[in-house]
């Protein structure tokens, strides 16, 4: 039977974001569904209302016209729904068995049965006793996708599937799903790699900041068409004055950065290679998991790769830890505002103690002169426009915006010449992000430079002198910013390339 | 309908209730003990005070429960510098062996001399036996990746069956009949006495320095903010740039210092020599001190008069009521359990939810 999966007007607010601003989709049987967008775009929320996970501030579901009600995901699988996550949710110490009959209606014997069925259909080779920690990721995904099938569903959603998966289990994963596709299983699958969009599947809805702005055949699309579509096209007013200059120094200087992990969650980084002159902005660019947060680990110093050759200011550093690091005047705001770049139960002269430079005397001779912390935190509190002067105010009772103040701030009243950012201006509102992009273009005239590391394409194309692009862990070739179009950047970060 | 219990993070937990809730598990294990005493038949009354309050209605009592604090407390203070910092050292009755196991090798060295250096010397080798061994696990997780606190715990056995071969084997008393002991230390080795016919000494002191010594490093230095900064986040440390493998090392120095000195207090104190049962577990019963203490110095002191008053408690209730004195073990697991319970309703709001209603949304 023919399914029909309309979404009518859905709409999610969040305190501060729309995430979902009045959706309408359809879906039919017989075809896979693209759901393509940028971080932040609106299509994991639009995914948990589907699933039950989430329900809508408005708007309606409806399944062959019939109104669904999905206040949990109880309700998604009684009406048929299969979704898998992006993480999987499995029992790592349990066996594949245990696992899929832990929600099971039906006696072992015949539930085994079933499985086995399904296993021989779709060729999927995976021991049913085993423990799941033994499997390969996508040996766990097809575990995932075997209780949803359990299910017989009608609709399955598979939210950026690929992600963790290897280029073979790619290629397998999409043989699977066009089987299911085949047999009537309506299949929404989301992603932000545009390349997959064109080989799995039919239709492509392009979301950009919680609108849908695009339905499409996939026939009709390429690479830098979808791109085009899914990253904003509108280019900021108020835009850095480029400078690059081709006679000023390297102050820093990347060779051979290799990285590999064996947490599957993780990135491998491949031969990364690039330098930063003084007085210059390199944006990093790139969808968020292509490897930014283990080349911002290691930039700082806190995972040490032994092959690598940084130089900064003509001295290696490879080998030195963040505080060495500091030293040598470099400084590092991470993504992590919360738990890693400050810590939310300390007082803010607690958290302005934790960039210890030698000449800061915040510690003399082991202990802590109090006096000095506090004084220098006063001076960061209203040189940074922190809307607070009380330096024992415990950072937890900061807004995003102040605390990211608070870090920059602390960073930079150092004086260094080279500042790494990632994502300074993740989740902060307009007034702080424009109060941080102003500060970060300050730095670059007073002639120092700055990694800006960022998933915001907008930002990037504001703040960078030269761009490039991380991919699955390799970077693309750096590119001066007014030579770069929001089209060329959705290009590379879907994994496309350009001439 | 399904009922559905959900539990939230409460946002600010005040800081006086933090510190006041010790008192609500204390109170609760009172009630609680009382409702066992009930069940086994005695006067619950009757018994509490046999419990609490004769063990220290006078002045040997209560230099008894002094003598019991002094190891809790210094075993405590090292264990706050470890647990502090994320540190889950569990082994300090074998730091505590090991360092009465070295303390007591050299005051046998000198057991037919006198001197004024001999004592400082018995201390100091305690000191650092109990180091050493406390160095085992901590080189053990920064270098090999091992969890501390199965090799730390296993280590207990270790140092245990190391002392038992010791006093049935090559230590043993040459007088002794072959009883499983060494022989008594001399007078240069004990630790002088503070009254006379009172069993306190001087090793109280040395608690008391630990006490200050820790609240100046944890408060006032570098290292102590290096501590505080780790235990609150990890990855706050690792970006910050402090030495995580050398601050593990420190932390379990500290601690296993702490644990020896509280080893060699017992032998040169109360006991006078080396035998099987130089501790009654004081290393694991300290870990409920640290805790209910908050690992605050301060708060250390007075957690461990308390749970050294369940020692004596359970030594009087055998006497008077003929309640195994075991009780004491049972009262200190209560007042961990009620800290931990209390904990968790201090930290987390339960709400109960039904699975159709709309509130159920994540």
């Amino acid at each position: 039977m023919a399914t029909d999966l309309r979404i009518s007007n859905i709409s999610k607010i969040y305190p501060g974001c729309i995430a979902n601003d009045n959706v309408s989709l359809q879906f039919k049987s017989g075809k896979i569904y693209a759901l393509l967008g940028e971080n932040g775009a609106g299509k994991s929320t639009l995914v948990k209302i589907l699933s039950g996970v989430i329900s809508p501030d408005n708007g309606e579901v409806f399944l062959n016209e019939k109104n669904l009600k999905l206040s949990s995901p109880l309700d998604a699988k009684k009406n048929k729904i299969g979704m898998v996550f992006q993480h999987f949710n499995l029992f790592e110490t349990l066996s594949v068995f245990e696992n899929l009959s832990i929600d099971a209606t039906e006696d072992n014997k015949s539930l085994r049965v079933r499985i086995n069925e399904i296993l021989k259909k779709y060729n999927f080779s995976i021991d049913l006793d085993v423990p799941v920690l033994n499997l390969s990721a996508g040996q766990k995904q097809k575990v995932e996708i075997i209780r949803c099938l359990l299910r017989s569903p009608k609709v399955l959603i598979m939210d950026e599937p690929t992600s963790v998966l290897t280029e073979q289990e790619t290629e397998e994963l999409f043989i699977s799903l066009k089987k299911f596709c085949d047999e009537g299983i309506l299949i929404i699958y989301i992603t932000h790699k545009l390349k997959e969009v064109l080989s799995l599947c039919d239709e492509v809805a392009v979301m950009r900041k919680g609108k849908v702005v695009s339905v499409s055949q996939t026939q009709n699309e390429k690479v830098e068409t979808l791109a085009n579509k899914m990253v904003c096209q509108k280019l900021a007013k108020i835009r850095k004055k480029i400078n690059i200059s081709k006679n000023k120094d390297e102050i820093f200087k990347v060779k051979h950065l290799n990285f590999y992990s064996d947490d599957p969650f993780e990135t491998n980084l491949i031969n990364l290679n690039f330098s930063v002159k003084k007085g210059e902005c390199l944006g990093i660019a790139g969808i968020s998991g292509n490897g930014q947060n283990e080349l911002f680990q290691i930039l700082s110093g806190e995972i040490i790769t032994p092959d690598t050759s940084i130089i900064f200011r003509n001295k290696e550093i490879a080998k030195l830890n963040p505080k060495q690091r500091r030293e040598y005047l470099m400084a590092f705001s991470p993504e992590d505002r919360i738990s890693q770049a400050a810590v939310p139960e300390l007082k803010i002269f607690e958290n302005v103690a934790l960039n210890n430079f030698k000449s800061s005397n915040f510690f003399e001779k082991g202990l802590v002169n109090e006096r000095k912390i506090k004084e220098h935190s006063k001076k960061i509190l209203s040189d940074f426009s922190v809307n607070t002067d009380n330096v024992e105010l415990k950072s937890q009772f900061l807004s995003g915006g102040n605390l990211q103040k608070l870090i920059l701030g602390r960073e930079l009243i150092t004086a260094p010449e080279l500042l790494i950012c990632y994502n300074p201006t993740w989740g902060l509102d307009v007034g702080a992000i424009n109060y941080i992009h102003e500060t970060l273009i300050k730095i670059n005239d007073q002639e120092k430079s700055t990694i800006l590391i960022s998933t915001d394409t907008e930002e990037l194309l504001k703040l960078s002198d030269r761009i490039a692009v991380i991919y699955k862990g390799k970077l693309s070739k750096i590119m001066p910013s007014d030579e770069v179009t929001p089209e060329k950047l959705g290009v590379l970060m879907g994994g496309g390339s350009i001439d | 309908m399904v009922p559905l219990i959900k539990i939230e993070k409460r946002n600010d937990v005040p800081m006086a209730l933090y510190f006041f809730t010790p008192f609500i598990a204390i109170i609760l294990t009172i009630l609680g003990g009382g409702i066992i005493f009930y069940i086994l038949g005695f006067n619950p009354i009757e018994a509490l005070k046999f419990y609490f309050i004769t063990p220290i209605s006078n002045l040997y009592g209560l230099s008894e429960l002094l003598l019991k604090a002094t190891p809790l407390c210094l075993i405590a203070i090292g264990l706050s510098f470890c647990f502090k910092s994320n540190n889950w050292n569990i082994g300090a009755e074998g730091q505590l062996t090991f360092g009465a196991i070295v303390g007591g090798g050299v005051a046998l060295l000198f057991y037919n001399q006198e001197g004024f250096y001999i004592l400082p010397l018995v201390i100091l080798a305690g000191a650092i036996g109990g180091m050493i061994f406390a160095l085992i696990p901590a080189i053990l997780k920064t270098y090999f990746n091992t969890n501390e606190i199965l090799v730390s715990l296993m280590l207990v056995y270790v140092s245990k069956l190391l002392l038992d071969y010791l006093v049935v084997g090559p230590w043993s008393n040459p007088e002794g009949f072959n009883f499983p002991e060494t022989r008594q230390f001399s007078d240069s080795s004990r630790m002088p006495l503070l009254f006379e016919g009172l069993r306190i000494h001087a090793g109280i002191f040395l608690a008391l320095a630990a006490v200050m010594l820790s609240w100046f490093i944890l408060y006032k230095t570098y290292l102590g903010f290096q501590i505080k900064v780790s235990g609150l986040s990890l990855k706050t440390a690792k970006y910050a740039g402090f030495k995580g493998k050398t601050m593990i090392l420190v932390v379990f120095m500290i601690s296993g210092a702490c644990a020896g000195l509280a080893g060699v207090g017992e032998i040169t104190g109360p006991i006078g020599q080396l035998h099987r049962m130089i501790s009654p577990d004081y290393g694991f019963t300290a870990i409920i001190v640290a805790f209910l203490g908050r690992l605050n110095p301060f708060g250390i002191i007075f957690a461990s008069l308390v749970v050294a008053l369940t020692y004596l408690g359970a030594e009087t209730a055998q006497i008077f009521l003929q309640i195994p004195k075991y009780t004491g073990q049972v009262f200190q697991g209560m007042i961990l359990f009620f800290l931990l319970a209390s904990d968790y309703l201090l930290f987390f709001k339960v709400k109960i939810l039904n699975l159709n209603k709309n509130e159920l949304r994540h």
